[in-house]
């Protein structure tokens, strides 16, 4: 199942910030389960890209310590009709794609 | 002569166990260019080594880093880098100095980005959040202290 991400965006004097919420658990593999003893088993999403029209422009690395249900805003160059992009892909190979026009 | 051969034949299959493993670890590892020598790192020295090859960040009055004073839940600590100010930013590291791996997160930015990132971490106890910007070949940084309240009332 692919992993949601929620995004918005708005364009103003050629620069967009744009916001995204995504739905993961992040969890960081340091958690333990009382019940058994053992670790949860880690699944943090790693990679995010964000591109304006195909080009990459912000690419980020993640760790398990960034919270459940990422939050996350970066601005970019863009102007109203272009299309950013944010793909990601979490350590255990799922993966992520969200495409928005610009207003 | 029995117990030898369960012996044996328990260590044989621990041994195919720890392969396995091995086996299932290693594509993720190598596939991805994830850095996780920079995650994996103990200390926010390290882990500044091994994102920028230096540890040696100067603190700079560019680098906006707003993070809450007292943050009732450490869980979601939102954390925003705003570095809008400084031209050629290449890259933001954010860094929680006393979690167990202080490297949260690293963003580089292309030509299209603008040194600008809000997210939210996961902080344990009450320490620094650092963040540090690179810009033009240099280390900036800025520093601050969250103060994390856990199972309190926010006091």
């Amino acid at each position: 199942m692919a992993i949601n991400i929620r995004m918005r965006g708005k364009s103003k004097g050629g620069v967009a910030e744009i916001k995204a919420l995504i739905k993961h658990p992040m969890e960081s593999g340091a958690r333990m389960n009382k019940k058994t003893g053992k670790p949860y088993p880690a699944k943090y999403i790693d990679m995010v890209e964000v591109s304006v029209n195909g080009t990459k422009a912000v690419d980020a690395q993640w760790s398990g310590a960034v919270s459940a249900n990422p939050y996350m805003a970066v601005q970019v160059k863009a102007n109203a009709g272009d299309e950013v992009t944010i793909s990601l892909k979490d350590n255990t190979g799922e993966t992520g794609t969200e495409a928005l026009t610009l207003k | 002569m029995k117990r030898r051969s369960f012996l044996k034949g328990t260590l044989a299959t621990g041994a195919a166990a720890v392969a396995v493993n091995a086996g299932l670890l290693t594509p993720s590892t190598v596939l991805a260019d994830w850095n996780k020598k920079a995650f994996d790192a103990k200390t926010t020295d390290d882990a500044l080594s091994s994102v920028y090859g230096s540890s040696a960040a100067s603190a700079s009055g560019d680098v906006k880093l707003k993070a809450p004073a007292i943050a009732e839940n450490g869980a979601v600590t939102p954390i925003t880098v705003d570095a809008t100010g400084i031209s050629g930013v290449e890259s933001i590291a954010i860094l929680a100095s006393k979690n167990p791996m202080p490297l949260v997160c690293e963003y580089t930015f292309g030509a299209g980005a603008l040194g600008y990132v809000s997210t939210r971490i996961k902080m344990g106890q009450t320490m620094n959040v650092i963040a540090v910007v690179k810009a033009g070949g240099k280390l900036l940084k800025a520093e601050q202290e969250v103060k994390v309240t856990i199972g309190g009332c926010g006091g």
